[in-house]
């Protein structure tokens, strides 16, 4: 509920110089400091998603603060996070952002989630003018065509063609449901539906529960499995994910699972085996994705945050990449403060970052404000993760 | 007809944690008239210290519910002395609030410490069992019997010794209990002890077979008090035939409606037991 200031400390100079304040957002040892705006989850349930996008953004401020900061105009630029917790209800985020605002002067927030992008989609174009980060993969919020919007993810309706031709193969063509009951689960179930009957598939009685607040799943998972089904749908948060997958393995299912995008590999590795997840697709354990920055990224994560720290998702990856390319743009754009010129230079920022800042295959961005990427996913096969590259979808980059 | 069966014995599974959870609930509404949402969060707690002595310590499971049930024990006794003694005599809503506070705290405390990450508690029983094309883990054949087990101990608490005696005559009378001799300010934190017991059996039961985070305990203390109402508020068979009742209802309509239906099962009963029968299933009486 509160509005928390986080300031970050890239060395015990910086803090004791922060102090000293002057113009902008205070300076020390001539370094600018630029605020930037979180509102999201950091209590409640889910606060653990919350405190991942953080980690994500705190590492990207951290680093270019240890780096001297970005440049513009000759002069070096850091980053301060100014969070504030929404408890990932929709209707509280234009009000925390709101407060925010009225404490200091900022050109870019980022919101984590669908429902509170599409409530700050409403005030971001009126004065104060901000850019607004959107780490959400639901495409609707592309709808909006909010020019002063930048999303993060790819898009999540990408993934289902992809996992289908991997699993139909395979297994057989009975789909049992066993998806989490949230809005986005639900927009997952549909969207899996009716890709899985357009190859000619059956699918079986809708048995998704809510994987927040549900205590024992092996009901739901009984029922599921008495269709007799060959692959099943399932997914929600990580962890609760992996006990479906145990009660599914522990009542004899032999099939694969069809993930949704919200459960990642990595963090349900912390509960079941790898043996459970053999003939598993979802989306690909961001520690291990193949592209030349990530083993670097992988390697700086650990060491700031301790070998025990969470899994480094993509929810910590897309984040941190997220940071860096505000900081990229604003360099290119050659201010702080303006978030149309920022928001032109995005395209620009991800086609040229710096390669060792560059964790995934970036493009450029696309009218709408997408940022336009290569996506991959991961099958696990013989205890392996094998690649499976997913479609792009939606208008290719302009920017 | 083998699906029937196989949901029967999961429903049995899960309102052997309902009852538990339930029991220490009624206890404590019957015999002092708190409405103790806090019991969720000791609930929590008590799957937490499975957790610290089983990743942590590196203790036997056996010794780790040891642990827990002693800890909870002494958390349900403090509990009493220094919030709820001290409301004695206010009004209902007074011990609502302070009871919510209570909660509020303890979750906000674990969430402090641990952080709010799920966090998986290591299987000890990690077998299987199968008969007549029903499969069963180890884990919840452990959770029925230790279940039906407390609820015996409980049983021959309150009716065979003296100290389960005066429990229930502080239930019947306060003043009649103090005018024959009974030390009822002993017998109140004795009564929390005893409910932090059953919580602390339900938690380290249940923690190996769900994920521990701080808000575990609001779930459950929510359906806690449907079972309480359901049963009659006090009732001590009331909260047992009531937990396995309101889980069997979950489960059966999950598999025969959808199970998205199935979280609303409980508030409907909820509603439709203080609409057609508002004292419960069962009259009070511990």
């Amino acid at each position: 509920m509160l509005a928390r200031k986080l300031v970050l400390v890239g060395g015990l100079s910086l803090l004791a110089a922060a102090c000293g304040g002057g113009e902008g957002g205070g300076t020390d040892d001539g370094v600018e400091v630029v605020p930037i705006g979180y509102v999201g989850p950091l209590s409640g349930g889910a606060a653990y998603y919350g405190r991942n996008v953080l980690r994500g953004l705190e590492m990207a401020a951290s680093e270019i603060a240890e780096s001297g900061g970005f440049m513009i105009n000759g002069r070096p630029h850091r980053f301060e996070l100014v969070t504030a917790d929404d408890r990932y209800l929709p209707y509280e985020t234009a009000t925390a952002a709101r407060r925010i605002l009225q404490q200091e002067q900022m050109s870019v927030i980022l919101v984590p989630h669908a429902g509170g992008i599409r409530a700050v989609q409403e005030m971001n174009l009126n004065e104060p003018r901000f850019l607004l980060m959107a780490y959400s993969s639901e495409p609707s919020i592309l709808e909006a065509e909010n020019p002063l919007q930048i999303m993060l993810p790819p898009r999540f309706d990408g993934y289902q063609r992809p996992f289908v031709d991997v699993l139909m193969p395979r297994f057989g063509n009975r789909l049992g449901l066993l998806g989490t009951t949230t809005a986005y689960g639900r927009a997952w179930t549909e969207h899996v539906t009716a890709e899985w009957t357009s190859r000619g598939g059956t699918v079986g009685r809708d048995n998704g529960v809510d994987y927040n607040t549900t205590t024992d799943f092996t009901g739901a998972v009984s029922r599921a499995l008495a269709d007799d089904p060959d692959v099943l749908f399932i997914g929600g948060p990580s962890q609760p994910t992996a006990l479906v997958i145990r009660a599914a393995r522990e009542q004899g299912f032999q099939g694969g699972f069809l993930i949704m995008d919200q459960a990642k590999f990595m963090e349900m590795l912390q509960i079941v085996s790898m043996d459970a997840l053999e003939g598993a697709v979802g989306v690909y354990p961001q520690e291990y994705y193949p592209t030349a920055g990530t083993p670097g990224w992988v390697a700086r994560y650990y060491e700031r945050f301790g070998e025990d720290a969470p899994p480094a998702t993509s929810e910590v990856a897309i984040n941190y990449q997220g940071l860096h390319l505000v900081a990229k743009a604003m360099e290119i754009a050659g201010t702080t403060t303006d978030p149309d010129a920022i928001r032109s230079s995005f395209g620009e920022a991800a086609r040229t970052i710096d390669d060792d800042l560059r964790i995934f295959d970036m493009t450029g961005v696309t009218d709408g404000g997408h940022l336009a990427r290569a996506v991959y996913a991961a099958h696990v096969l013989d205890g392996e993760f094998v690649a499976v590259p997913i479609p792009v979808l939606g208008p290719a980059p302009s920017q | 007809m083998t699906l029937f069966l196989q949901q029967l014995v999961n429903g049995v599974a899960l309102g052997s944690v309902y009852a538990l959870v339930a029991l220490g609930l009624t206890l404590v509404y019957g015999v002092l008239k708190v409405p103790n949402f806090a019991h969720g969060a000791l609930y929590m707690l008590a799957a937490y210290v499975v957790y610290v002595m089983l990743e942590d310590v590196g203790a036997p499971y056996a010794l780790a519910i040891l642990a827990s049930v002693l800890t909870i024990a002494v958390v349900g006794a403090l509990m009493e002395l220094v919030v709820f003694r001290h409301l004695h005599g206010k009004t209902p809503v007074h011990m609502m609030i302070a009871a919510l506070g209570v909660l509020f705290f303890m979750e906000g405390t674990a969430d402090v410490v641990w952080g709010p990450d799920f966090r998986p508690v290591p299987t000890p029983l990690d077998g299987v069992v199968t008969a007549f094309g029903i499969n069963i883990t180890e884990q919840r054949v452990l959770v029925i019997l230790a279940a039906v087990a407390s609820m015996v101990g409980l049983y021959l608490l309150l009716k065979r010794t003296l100290m389960g005696m005066s429990i229930e005559a502080l239930a019947q009378d306060r003043e009649g209990a103090l005018l024959v001799g009974i030390d009822t300010r002993r017998v109140a934190v004795l009564t929390f002890a005893i409910s932090g017991v059953l919580a602390a059996i339900a938690g380290s039961l249940i923690a190996p077979l769900v994920l521990v985070f701080p808000l575990m305990g609001a779930v459950v203390i929510l359906k806690a008090f449907v079972i309480v109402i359901l049963g009659g508020m006090g009732s001590v068979p009331g909260a047992i035939v009531g937990g396995y009742l309101l889980a069997l209802a979950e489960t059966m309509a999950g598999t025969y409606v959808a199970f998205a239906f199935s979280e609303l099962i409980a508030f409907a009963l909820l509603v439709m037991v203080l609409v057609f029968r508002p004292t419960g299933l069962f009259r009070k009486g511990v």
